[in-house]
């Protein structure tokens, strides 16, 4: 056997993990989950809050815009109405005078 | 199969004329007239608009109850009115394209005024029936035009009825005129 091979054979010889290397890794893993899990809550309830503040700011303005054509179509009736009752009232008041001035 | 649906459109083409003559629409031309007018008016209230419109009329007070239940039986309600400097800012043949929708069998004149001043107001009904479909006011008047299509089951004498309410003059109240201002144009007075 050469020194290089001899080198070789130490190097590659198997060597036991420590004793606690098993708990050390189970630990670890379990550290990184929970870290994960956190991390996703934490982005999950962010995202459960973005949403519902997006449908209740929807919601609101939905209502608000609702509002302002309600009251604009309201305004828009009244003065509608508003002009159809001045005419017929001329109109009545024509056909009125018109009967007396028959008379 | 192919002759039958064939037929179904000939007689839907060949009906189409009548349920035409009943449809009144504000002629689109109207709106030149508003680039020549010192106010114009124009309000466009579709069925769902009215529908809106009522959500926001108060049931407390009596004057927006009244137009509430009113509006209810409504299909639209359209208005243009135009206030003009001077007179002859119209012609005759854009009051004459209103009267012509107003031909139709179901529609008929209750009343028509002319005034020596050369105020000319007509009221015509649309009949469904016994029931009123609508109702159209035309007033031309020298440096005014008005028309109004209250498109639904309505009666004059309801709209009258808000007299005195939502800003319309209360009978008896509104402008008098002379003796020899108006003159009745072969109506019947049923305002």
């Amino acid at each position: 056997m050469t020194p290089f091979e001899d080198e070789l054979k130490q190097a590659l010889q198997r060597q036991e993990p420590a004793a606690d290397f098993t708990a050390r890794v189970l630990a670890r893993c379990a550290a990184e989950e929970t870290k994960a899990r956190g991390w996703f809550g934490t982005w999950r309830l962010g995202a459960v809050v973005a949403g519902l503040l997006i449908a209740v700011g929807g919601t609101v303005y939905q209502q608000h815009e609702r509002e302002v054509r309600g009251l604009a179509a309201k305004r828009k009736l009244i003065l509608a109405v508003h002009i159809a009752g001045s005419k017929l009232q001329e109109v009545q008041q024509r056909v009125a005078e018109s009967a007396e001035v028959d008379q | 199969m192919k002759n039958s649906i064939l037929k179904l459109a000939i007689i839907a083409v060949s009906l189409s004329p009548v349920w035409a003559a009943e449809d009144f629409k504000l002629p689109i031309d109207l709106d030149k007239l508003a680039e020549r007018a010192k106010e114009s008016v124009d309000v466009a209230l579709d069925s769902s608009t009215l529908q809106l419109a009522s959500g926001f009329l108060s049931r407390d007070d009596p004057d927006e109850a009244q137009v509430k239940k009113m509006v209810g039986k409504l299909k639209g309600i359209y208005v243009r009115s135009f206030e003009f400097d001077k007179e002859g800012q119209y012609s005759m043949n854009d009051v004459q394209a209103i009267r012509a929708q107003l031909k139709g069998p179901k529609w008929s004149r209750i009343v028509g005024v002319k005034s020596i001043k050369g105020e000319n107001t007509e009221v015509y009904l649309l009949k469904n029936g016994d029931q009123i479909g609508g109702i159209v006011v035309l007033d031309a008047e020298p440096k005014e035009l008005t028309i109004v299509h209250v498109d639904g089951s309505i009666s004059p004498e309801e709209l009258s009825r808000l007299s005195g309410h939502m800003g319309i003059p209360e009978m008896g109240r509104t402008k008098k005129r002379t003796k020899r201002d108006s003159a009745p144009e072969g109506a019947e007075p049923r305002l």
